[in-house]
């Protein structure tokens, strides 16, 4: 489904993460949610950290989300989401608890979609 | 008797002597001249020889010494007076002459020639890159396992090299860039030029510019800019940081990379202007070894795309400064979406500690949510209008039919929206497959249509 013009982006990832590709903080999957924190300045930030922050200051959105705005991968979104965690840019919560046995048809046909998608 | 007889004789033997004498005379002068002549001649003939030895035993040599690029000249006749003008003058200047075309021509064809072969070879080399990088990408979404991934963007950050080098030769060779791309901001341009250079990490973008290159010009400039941002990395220190600024004019934007490394002398600047020219051909034959295509490069793109490359100035670190000019022709506005926006409209209470609510258990129950921009890669955007951001979605059809919901929602507790989200995702993903069975034909925009329409209905 995606173009190949997406898979042939012009900004590698190696640039994205800056070499990086190990998230500083393991807490991530596809369904935690993360939200902006506070007014922290933007100034200083790559492009698509920037994006990030902005995106999520309307609101919780999912890691896969994220990834899907950005046309990264998640393993990328991860490394980026996890330094904007550490700067104080945004905050994780896990997807609701009690959600998650009755959700998890839902959330398997997500992936599969997600799969499919990207 | 006898005494006439005596006179007449001896007036017979003066006159027979003055005859005599004046035979001599005559003839004496007569070879006097020949023997001029004769020397004359011989002085000519021994010019020849010596002119015709010093044509062959050092004029052509050095021709060719100076046709074969070295730093030599022809010199004169030896006997330059006395040839000019006569036949024999004209014809050694001719010989001259057909040597020079002969080699110039023997010279074109083997460039000509060595370009094709390398050029065909350089296309597969390129579509392989290419390939390449589409599985790379691919594993790297597949994979989510941090030590895969290092290993992947280390192969990838290898083969975007590859790829420029590949795709450098092939410009020099006459070929095409290659590769369309859609217009896009110039600090990706910048960036993308940074990914396929060795040492990207010491590059630094340290200005912004709200700009775009339009989609023709994004590969020849991206591939100028890693040829340049390679030449700055390349001679500085390692420990040194290589600048990337932007400067907005009023005919076009100039982008500025400036290291700390060694500055440029006389000559090499020479070099590198004319190179930057574009205007002659370049000899894929004398790049050298190791090859020095990124002037060369530079030039042939800029020449053919309209825009300019200096790296005539003085960086403030001592180094060089390169600039590259792209005038207004090659410009155009940031595409529609990369324009940043919140995802969701801001909630009522943002700034709460998230999680305050407990999540509903009811959550999965559908929601009326907006659902209208996809992106791209055809991925579903949730992309609430709100008084605050009017009419960010790049489709008004989309932001009018949120409207409604959106006071509905705004009011409901963080977590309800989330898994309303969720739940919009899902649906998104559906009416996603649907339309890319259906519509697998129709195209990107038809099936753009149909993602926004099953969305804004469900």
């Amino acid at each position: 489904m995606m173009t190949p013009r997406n898979r042939r982006a012009l900004v590698r990832p190696h640039v994205v993460t800056g070499g990086r590709a190990r998230p500083s903080r393991n807490i991530f999957d596809l369904v935690t949610l993360v939200t902006a924190a506070g007014d922290l300045p933007l100034t200083g930030l790559s492009p698509e950290k920037r994006r990030i922050v902005t995106l999520c200051r309307g609101g919780a959105l999912s890691v896969a989300e994220v990834a899907g705005h950005l046309q990264l991968p998640v393993s990328v979104t991860k490394v980026l989401l996890s330094d904007l965690v550490d700067s104080g840019h945004i905050t994780t919560r896990a997807a609701g608890p009690e959600s998650r046995p009755e959700e998890l048809e839902l959330l398997q046909e997500v992936l599969d979609g997600l799969r499919a998608l990207l | 008797m006898e005494q006439p007889l005596l006179v007449a004789a001896l007036a017979g033997a003066a006159i027979v002597i003055v005859v005599l004498a004046v035979v001599h005379m005559r003839q004496r002068h007569i070879t006097e001249r020949y023997r001029g002549q004769v020397e004359a001649l011989l002085d000519d003939l021994r010019r020849r020889d010596e002119e015709l030895r010093h044509l062959v035993g050092t004029r052509l040599p050095e021709l060719r010494d100076q046709l074969d690029g070295r730093p030599v000249t022809v010199s004169k006749p030896l006997h330059e007076q006395w040839l000019t003008g006569t036949p024999f003058g004209q014809d050694v200047q001719a010989v001259l002459d057909l040597f020079t075309e002969s080699v110039e021509r023997a010279r074109v064809r083997a460039d000509r020639s060595a370009k094709v072969t390398l050029r065909s070879m350089m296309r597969t080399v390129q579509s392989l890159a290419n390939e390449q990088q589409l599985a790379l990408s691919d594993m790297q979404e597949r994979h989510d396992d941090p030590e895969v991934l290092a290993d992947l963007l280390r192969l990838d950050h290898m083969n975007a090299q590859l790829g420029r080098r590949a795709q450098a030769t092939a410009v020099l060779c006459g070929s095409w860039p290659g590769q369309q791309r859609q217009a896009s901001a110039l600090s990706d341009v910048v960036r993308g030029a940074i990914s396929r250079i060795r040492d990207y990490l010491r590059v630094q973008i340290s200005s912004e510019v709200n700009v775009a290159v339009v989609s023709r010009a994004v590969e020849p400039v991206v591939l100028v800019l890693a040829e340049l941002l390679d030449n700055a990395t390349r001679h500085s220190q390692p420990n040194t940081k290589v600048d990337v600024n932007f400067q907005m004019a009023h005919n076009g934007v100039a982008i500025m990379i400036d290291d700390a490394g060694v500055a440029m002398n006389g000559e090499e600047i020479q070099r590198a202007t004319r190179l930057l020219n574009g205007r002659e051909s370049v000899d894929i034959n004398r790049i050298g070894d190791p090859p020095q295509v990124g002037f060369a490069v530079a030039g042939v793109l800029s020449a053919r795309y309209g825009f300019t490359v200096s790296v005539d100035t003085r960086s403030p670190y001592g180094g060089v400064r390169a600039v590259v000019f792209l005038p207004n022709a090659l410009l155009t506005a940031v595409p529609t979406n990369e324009q940043e926006g919140p995802a969701v409209s801001p909630e009522p209470d943002a700034s709460s500690a998230p999680g305050a609510a407990a999540p509903d258990p009811s959550a999965g129950q559908q929601e009326p949510a907006a659902v209208g921009a996809t992106t791209a890669g055809g991925l579903p955007k949730r992309r609430r209008v709100s008084a605050a951001a009017p009419g960010q979605g790049p489709r008004e059809p989309a932001a009018g039919s949120g409207a409604a919901p959106e006071a509905r929602v705004g009011a409901e507790p963080p977590s309800r929206r989330s898994a309303a989200g969720l739940g919009a995702w899902q649906r998104g993903t559906r009416s996603g497959r649907a339309a890319s069975v259906s519509g697998g034909a129709e195209g990107p925009s038809a099936q753009h249509e149909a993602d926004s329409e099953g969305n804004s209905r469900s």
